[in-house]
């Protein structure tokens, strides 16, 4: 019985480890959901779970109830951070994201605390939520999130934190944030109170370059994207970007389809310059393109 | 964690051979109660005498009972408590397995528990899963479950939710979200006493 037994208590002793860094916050009505003390006085939740600005409280692992402060909210990425002055305790002790596995067996912690075991179902790499977040690693897990888990850790069996486990980024998957990403946010957040987005105030559709164009253009690839919209006074139209120019290419890059462009734009520096390589009537341009802030509520 | 100097698969191995030996020493003392089919439930012989304990949804009144061994006799109930939803009932045999039962006072959120019955009519089925949470209802010495993050089907209904060692921490009752929800052995003790089956 061994074996088992040694299963059993690094999964006991793995809770323990981690809840003493699991909170419940309560920010919405009736369900508190949970958070993790990320960093001394800062705790780190899912933003779905944040319906209100004020009176917003956390029960630490001790069972006190304390009063805590919004310190910013990313939708992007289902993350939101709080402020505690009164949290005792160290901060979760973290683990890292990159050696998990397929088939790693890991724990949800919930507050309270409560636990729901499964293992780790698939990784990816780097993907965009549907609000155009970057996580840094796709992670999915065969495990259950009860309610009132969203927010909480992500614990591999030494009961290091690797992630926060949301059901908000995306509808009937498990998914955890891994702590890198956490941990990019975390410091956004705390230093401007919101995560800058990059954008360019364009609408585009993909179009089939025509053979003959494509050597008109250095780094052109098959497809193209046609701009069907121009923000006014966004950053591509302070460029000069008009209606009808077909866009290649970005810092030379060839870009066929709007993830691509996503892919360049929304992760740079606000304020950063970026080349855009496109067709106007047949002929070659290049402009260069301060990229900006996306106004809050846009797509 | 222990460091494991051995080959990879060894861990697994063990953890499978584990799982393997606590499953069949549920399996000895699990009954089937009732129908067979998905109509069934289970029962834990909790003394060598006959003596088996189930749901109070389980068993109504008197019903057949299959042993581990195959033998279908008939129980008598001896005790009812829809209340804490247990019932006691007894068969014409001696010297069965018993379980080893535990108290669970030194239950810690997370460890593996496992349950054997009887879901969708399939006999001695084996679900493993961690303990949810800490005991509920402290305050009220009647009241309380055990909840474990454990896949469980109606035919484990009066079944076992036992412990890495195979030992016995509770009575399968109630499925609820993904939850399985067990009456805690010290309940099971204090219905038996009160029904006059065990010495107080």
């Amino acid at each position: 019985m061994e074996t088992l037994l040694s299963l059993s208590n690094d999964l006991a002793g793995a809770v323990e480890r981690a809840a003493r860094a699991v909170v419940a916050v309560h920010a919405r009505p009736r369900l508190a959901s949970t958070g993790v003390h990320w960093r001394p006085g800062v705790v780190v939740t899912a933003d779905h779970t944040v319906r209100t600005d004020d009176d917003l409280r956390v029960t630490r692992p001790d069972g006190r109830t304390v009063p805590a402060t919004l310190a910013g909210r990313d939708p992007a990425t289902d993350l939101a951070v709080l402020r505690v002055a009164d949290l005792a305790g160290p901060p979760a002790e973290r683990g890292d994201p990159a050696r998990l596995r397929v088939g790693h067996v890991v724990l949800a912690v919930g507050h309270g605390p409560r636990a729901s075991w499964g293992v780790v179902s698939t990784l990816g790499e780097a993907w965009r939520t549907w609000r155009g977040g970057e996580i840094d690693r796709l992670i999915r897990l065969d495990l259950t999130l009860y309610p009132g888990f969203s927010g909480g850790p992500l614990v591999d069996a030494r009961g290091d934190v690797v992630g926060l486990v949301t059901s908000g980024l995306a509808r009937q998957l498990e998914l955890a944030v891994p702590a890198s990403t956490v941990e990019r946010v975390v410091e956004a957040l705390l230093a401007t109170g919101r995560v800058a987005r990059g954008y360019l105030g364009i609408g585009l559709q993909p179009v089939m370059l025509p053979e003959a164009l494509r050597p008109v253009v250095p780094g052109a690839g098959e497809q193209g994207l046609i701009v069907v919209n121009v923000e006014p006074a966004g950053p591509a139209a302070t460029a000069g970007i008009l209606l009808g120019d077909v866009l290649v290419a970005l810092d030379g890059r060839a870009v066929g389809d709007t993830d691509a462009v996503q892919g360049v734009v929304a992760g740079r520096p606000i304020g950063s310059a970026v080349t855009v390589s496109l067709v106007r009537a047949g002929a070659p341009v290049q402009l260069s393109v301060a990229i900006g802030e996306r106004p809050a509520g846009k797509r | 964690m222990t460091a494991i100097a051995t080959p990879p698969l060894a861990a697994s191995a063990g953890i499978a051979a584990d799982l393997e030996a606590v499953a069949g020493r549920l399996r000895r003392v699990t009954v089937v109660v009732g129908g067979r089919g998905q109509g069934a439930g289970a029962g834990i012989v909790w003394r060598p005498d006959g003596l088996v304990v189930t749901n109070a949804h389980v068993a109504r009144g008197a019903v057949g009972v299959t042993l581990a061994d195959g033998r279908r006799l008939r129980a008598t109930l001896v005790g009812r408590d829809p209340g804490r939803d247990l019932a006691a009932l007894a068969l014409p045999v001696r010297d069965l397995e018993a379980a080893a039962v535990d108290d669970g006072t030194d239950l810690r959120v997370g460890q593996l528990v496992v349950a054997v019955g009887h879901p969708f009519g399939l006999a001695g089925a084996l679900s493993v899963g961690v303990l949810h949470r800490g005991p509920t209802g402290r305050e009220d010495p009647d009241g309380g479950w055990l909840v474990a993050d454990l896949r469980l089907a109606p035919g484990n209904s009066g079944g076992p939710l036992a412990d890495e060692r195979g030992r016995v921490l509770g009575v399968n009752a109630m499925i609820h979200g993904g939850l399985a929800l067990a009456v805690p052995s010290v309940a099971v003790q204090r219905f038996l006493r009160r029904a006059g089956l065990v010495a107080p």
